[in-house]
């Protein structure tokens, strides 16, 4: 029952046997001029041999510093001040864990608390002293924001819902209080793998919560009929609006639009596409990502091999890619570079590199 | 950008696939598969539910024992059916939540039983109409609800007439028996589902070639066995006996979870066979087509011994070895489908696509 380890039961020998190593690619000199120069990014990978793990990547896909994972992660969050990476377990996973690609301090691997699961996504706040991460307490079906004090070794210091089920990103807003929680809506409890348990009732939500006394600001839903759309993925825009993709849990003839914008104090607005652009994605969108520099907006479809750019002032598409299995996206010069899972990252220039060992995951993060 | 991007997938994708975006190739397989599995199979579970839909009308207009026996004989032949065609998770039976209203599970809150039993004990006359059934909630209008109405506490009354509940479980059986019909009328269609499944094209609104209509039918099996392994099983067989959770097994107040593993199976066997899809692997990878074969009859051969309540089976430590070794062997699947075949065929196994984040 290896699906079953990876859950809750053996959890901690799984963590410990796992152990965690530390891989650099180049020299010591070319790995720290690289560091310095150039734009650096991180994402969680799974090697062509099946084990997973997190690496810190240079602009041309090359692998800089990885860190070994028990389990397949998924989003990955910076804290600048003390340069430390967080790569958090795709859901149904326990565990996180911290590392530093600059210098030699050990990773810390931090469990979630029992009856808890993160969902794969967890942001600092702007002083790196606090963890937030989207976790679920399966039990009860309920959201839950864990917060972990980053000064303590991530010990768990507080909790608060998340007004929602199944939260997914939570990203920081430009007050550097408000929290903003993608509530996909879809019930999963760990005794069923992944399997979905409420299609046919789920019903997301896109809310807003003071992370200093957990309160719910807002909280915005889909019309019915769109209640079987997921809300997922976010970034902000240069304006501060917030992003947000969508993957569709209805039937695959549904064609409803996958993209919104959503302004504080406002209803969410979903964004029109043609049709043709908008059924190359499949009913899937994998991540979201802001070039507030440009301003623009990356949206990617691994289902549906496509990445569409996005003007975040007018909300309309002005560029269509097509790109098998494209997932991570980050914001990169004028553009975005963005990474496979067959392993190709492609930079905004359309340069591309093919890893001989590794696959990319679902996201991608500018960290330097 | 684009036409640069596109020329290194297609060198590299030349490098590895044996079944390129071919359309007459990937319709030949899709029309194996839909005429030599997916039709027959949701035209027998219309004729089981037609037969549990009748069983039901006759228990309740004699009540007796032997007409009891047939309506519980009925919804186990409904079970056979259904769990083989049930891999199929696409398509006609995703429409109307038709999937979730013939079998709601897992139902971790058992929402499902209470709407039941409210129902039974507040004799709720809309509940007695098929088509008013259909309207209400999914927990309490399929399979996991006619369960409960024929094997649950109370059950035998049926046989000694038990006017509400017998009503109430003929209400069910005629709306699985009208939503079999649907899917069955749907996937009939020459201009349905089957055609938008087996002409893949550029203006296809679903599959743009040949690869992502036969990725359709893979993920069949990849999906399948994991479902088979991770929800059906891992939701009831613990990592250790004292881990074993014989109530959250679907189907164990009729017997029929080891029934329903298997017909899961036989279902993906039987698909596997019809779609001809092992023949389109590339010589040297033809041995994977056997590879199946041989794990099928593993996981068929492990289930064959196991028959009686899952808590019986669970509590005897040789029957549980071979409900573990029957996970073994739906992982085992699951690799040679989602990894080795996959990979042989060109198709991308979804490394960042799989569902859900």
């Amino acid at each position: 029952m290896p699906a079953k380890c990876t859950n809750l039961i053996d959890r901690r020998d799984f963590l410990r046997a796992a152990g965690v190593t530390f891989l650099s690619a180049l020299a010591p000199q070319a790995f720290a001029d690289t560091l310095a120069a150039d734009a650096v990014f991180a994402t969680a990978y799974q090697r062509r041999d099946g084990s997973y793990g997190a690496a810190i990547i240079s602009e041309a896909g090359k692998v800089l510093h990885a860190v070994d994972l028990p389990d397949r992660g998924h989003d990955i969050t910076f804290d600048p001040i003390s340069g430390r990476s967080v790569v958090f377990a795709r859901q149904p996973g326990t565990f996180f864990v911290a590392f530093r690609h600059k210098g030699d301090t050990p990773p810390v691997t931090v469990e979630s608390i029992a009856g808890r699961h993160f969902f794969g996504h967890g942001i600092f706040s702007p002083d790196g002293r606090l963890l937030y991460t989207t976790e679920n307490d399966f039990d009860n079906a309920a959201g839950m924001v864990g917060v972990y004090d980053a000064t303590n070794g991530f010990s768990r210091v507080g909790e608060f819902p998340t007004h929602g089920v199944g939260p997914h990103e939570l990203l920081l807003l430009g007050d550097g209080r408000t929290i903003a929680i993608a509530n996909g809506g879809i019930e999963t409890h760990p005794d069923f793998g992944r399997a979905k348990l409420n299609l046919p009732t789920m019903k997301p939500s896109f809310v807003l919560v003071d992370r200093f006394t957990g309160d719910l600001i807002e909280k915005h839903e889909l019309p019915p009929e769109l209640h079987q759309l997921s809300i997922r993925h976010m970034d902000t825009d240069e304006k501060g609006a917030v992003w947000f993709g969508c993957q569709h849990e209805g039937p695959a003839t549904e064609r409803p639009a996958l993209v919104g914008r959503a302004v504080r104090g406002k209803e969410m607005q979903l964004i029109d596409m043609e049709p043709k652009v908008l059924s190359g994605f499949r009913n899937y969108i994998g991540s979201v990502a802001a070039n507030r520099d440009a301003g623009t907006v990356a949206v990617t479809s691994p289902q549906g091999n496509a990445y569409a750019v996005i003007e975040a002032a007018s909300g309309k598409v002005i560029a269509v890619e097509s790109l098998t299995e494209v997932c991570g996206a980050a914001p990169d010069r004028a553009g975005f570079i963005v990474s496979t899972g067959t392993g190709v990252v492609v930079e905004p220039d359309g340069r591309s590199s093919r890893d001989e060992t590794y696959v990319w995951d679902n996201h991608m993060l500018r960290i330097g | 950008m684009l036409s640069r991007i596109l020329a290194c997938l297609a060198t590299f994708n030349l490098a590895i696939v044996a079944l390129p975006a071919q359309a007459s190739k990937a319709t030949d397989i899709v029309n194996g598969a839909i005429g030599g599995f997916v039709r027959p199979g949701y035209h027998a579970f219309l004729g089981a539910t037609t037969g549990l839909s009748e069983a039901g009308k006759k228990l309740c207009a004699e009540p007796s024992t032997a007409n009891l026996d047939a309506m519980r004989g009925a919804f186990g032949k409904t079970v056979g059916t259904w769990s083989r065609v049930e891999v199929i998770r696409f398509g006609p039976v995703t429409e109307q939540n038709r999937l979730e209203r013939v079998l709601y599970w897992p139902d971790r809150k058992s929402t499902g039983l209470k709407q039941v039993q409210a129902a039974i004990a507040e004799k709720d006359m809309t509940a007695t109409d098929a088509a008013q059934l259909a309207g209400k909630s999914v927990a309490m209008q399929g399979l996991g609800a006619l369960e409960f109405v024929l094997f649950g506490t109370g059950s035998d009354q049926l046989a000694n007439g038990d006017a509400y509940r017998c009503s109430y479980g003929a209400a069910i059986a005629g709306n699985l028996q009208a939503i079999a019909g649907e899917i069955d009328a749907a996937w009939a269609d020459p201009d349905g589902f089957a055609k938008t499944w087996s002409t893949p094209s550029a203006e296809n609104p679903l599959f743009r070639d040949g690869k992502e209509a036969v990725t359709e039918l893979m993920d069949v099996f990849v999906t399948g066995t994991e479902l088979v392994r991770d929800v059906r099983l891992g939701g009831f067989l613990g990592a250790g006996a004292k881990d074993d959770r014989p109530k959250q097994a679907l189907f164990w107040r009729s017997e029929q979870t080891v029934p329903a593993l298997g017909g899961n199976m036989a279902g993906m066997r039987d698909l596997l066979e019809a779609s001809k899809l092992a023949a389109a692997l590339p010589a040297d990878q033809a041995f994977l087509g056997g590879s199946t074969i041989f794990e099928f009859s593993n996981a068929a051969n492990a289930l064959s011994s196991l028959q009686g309540p899952v808590a019986d089976i669970l509590a005897d430590p040789e029957k549980r070895a071979k409900l573990a070794y029957f996970g073994l062997v739906t992982s085992s699947l699951s690799d040679i489908f989602g990894t080795q075949m996959s990979g042989a065929l060109g198709l991308t196994s979804g490394f960042s696509s799989l569902d859900g984040d």
